[in-house]
């Protein structure tokens, strides 16, 4: 047995006690195109899974005072516009879509990596292009907006990193999971270019478990809830996943135990989270967590640790720019559910259908990088 | 990016040397005619690793190496590893196959030729060439433990 699997062991045991899972009044719903997915479903996953629909629906019971809709964008990763306009006009697209959402959005809640390396430009730029969302934005932060500068440009920008609000009976916490790194620069005189750049490469082996909330956000968080009902739903922003789905990809918050351990109380938790690049899935104690889409490019899933409730996404195609990416669109409605939709642009079908559309299909086993290698110092 | 040179000039031209060493003393006449020695072994496996890291570094976007090596692998700032991360879903072991984007039969150097064009907006690079083999060396390296599974989709 690997080690991931023991921790993953570990990890059921000590958290998925029998009978333990989100609140019963936090479903699932079918939708009508639900009886194509079972019929078609992946064998690997049909069984389990089947029920997962297009647009996935979650029930969150007393949420709403009234129904409402939010948006999410994340990951843009921007360029300068000299060095790459297709995602320059990804993110035009993308904000385009929200603002002719109808009926309009509440908000939107922007996910993190708005640059690409950090730079001013880089962040101005997505500033620019996000005026074309005429509602309340918020945002988080994502470590490509945050290495080269530590976060000033982006604070002069957004703000506080970590906030919440409440609006229509739900609260809503937007976490900083990305600020709190290893020093791995300093001892080595990085400059902030270099600095950048170790932290901009997915699979570097130098940044380190940057991914985490901190204690000092931990107790923030738990003072912030702590004036909340028990029963009533949360809705937490994360840049990162609230788990540990794939540490060497920084897929997780290297304290996750301690903010399962926050979360515990509460029986009606979602955790919406960018930085993946994908379609995930997964559920931990009470809590829920769903991974969006980015609009710059899809990462595949990692060789390990997909999360078991995840329906994979379909296999894209690497010749369409935009193709695998897109926003998502969340609503709160009359019967106090909470329903995501993935915009995946250019597809009807964003799930898998059979195996073979699945990059899943293809076992591979791969090797961290070398060239790069100075961790553990 | 980050310049990290792929190993010093005397680590190469150790390399260098003791392969033209072995040459010179054994004779590619003479390979595998005499037990294979440790320090034999050593340099085979150097001179691989020197391929690993050189394509390692390429793949991941260092525009010094793709400098020196005299290729332009993108355009846009999107680097291989941006979208294949360890090189995942670069799927090495599947080659060659029917490759649906192309619509036709490829090897996984066409492939990676493909990628150079189409979504890093790059010029393609000689099938044979230095940085070819290169990246070549390093995706084969990195899914050293995946299973052949030629022509699979």
């Amino acid at each position: 047995m690997s080690e991931l699997d023991k921790a993953r062991r570990e990890i059921a045991t000590e958290l998925q006690q029998p009978g333990l899972r989100p609140d019963p009044s936090v479903k699932l719903t079918r939708r009508t195109f639900i009886h194509r997915c079972c019929v078609l479903g992946a064998a690997t996953v049909a069984d389990t899974f089947s029920w997962w629909p297009l647009i996935n629906t979650i029930d969150v019971a007393h949420a709403a005072d009234a129904p409402f809709k939010f948006a999410w964008i994340s990951d843009t990763h921007l360029y300068t516009r000299s060095l790459n306009t297709r995602f320059v006009d990804k993110t035009v697209r993308a904000a385009k879509e929200v603002q002719a959402m109808s009926p309009p959005a509440d908000f939107l809640i922007f996910g993190g990596d708005l640059a690409q390396l950090g730079k001013v430009e880089e962040l101005d730029l997505g500033v620019e292009l996000l005026k074309e969302i005429k509602i309340r934005k918020v945002y988080i932060p994502g470590e490509h907006d945050w290495y080269l500068d530590m976060g000033k440009k982006w604070g002069e920008l957004f703000g506080q990193p970590y906030w919440s609000f409440d609006h229509k009976g739900v609260r809503f916490i937007g976490l900083d999971t990305v600020s709190r790194a290893p020093d791995y620069w300093s001892m080595k005189k990085m400059s902030p270019e270099e600095r950048m750049a170790h932290m901009s490469v997915l699979d570097g082996t130098v940044a380190g478990p940057w991914a985490g909330v901190g204690r000092d956000q931990l107790d923030w968080l738990q003072k912030t809830l702590s004036t909340w009902d028990k029963a009533k739903p949360v809705i937490i922003f994360s840049h990162n996943p609230l788990y540990e789905y794939y540490p060497p990809w920084n897929f997780w918050v290297r304290d996750w135990r301690d903010v399962n351990e926050v979360l515990k109380p509460y029986t009606k938790v979602t955790n919406i989270h960018g930085h993946v690049h994908q379609v995930l899935y997964n559920e931990i104690g009470t809590m829920r967590s769903i991974g969006m889409l980015a609009t710059s490019w899809p990462w595949p899933y990692a060789p390990e640790g997909v999360p078991k409730l995840t329906k994979p996404m379909i296999r894209v195609d690497p010749g369409d720019p935009f193709d695998g990416v897109g926003w998502g669109g969340l609503a709160v409605n009359a019967k106090d559910t909470v329903e995501n939709e993935y915009y995946m642009w250019g597809r009807k079908e964003v799930f898998v259908q059979s195996d073979e559309d699945s990059s899943l299909s293809q076992p591979q086993v791969l090797r961290p990088r070398i060239a790069d290698s100075m961790w553990p110092y | 990016m980050i310049k990290q040179p792929v190993q010093s000039n005397l680590s190469r031209a150790v390399v260098v040397g003791t392969l033209a060493l072995i040459a010179l003393v054994v004779g590619p006449a003479q390979a595998h005619k005499t037990p294979v020695t440790p320090q034999q072994l050593k340099a085979y496996q150097d001179a691989f690793m020197e391929e690993v890291k050189k394509g390692d570094l390429l793949f991941h976007g260092d525009d010094d190496l793709a400098k020196k090596m005299g290729v332009t692998l993108s355009t846009t700032g999107m680097a291989c590893a941006m979208c294949h991360p360890m090189t995942a879903d670069t799927h090495p072991q599947s080659f060659p196959k029917f490759q649906a984007q192309m619509g036709k039969f490829a090897t996984l150097r066409d492939m990676i030729n493909w990628c150079i064009e189409k979504p890093n907006q790059g010029e393609k690079i000689d099938s044979d060439s230095d940085a070819m083999k290169a990246l070549e060396a390093y995706i084969y390296w990195s899914n050293t433990n995946s299973i052949l599974v030629p022509g699979k989709y």
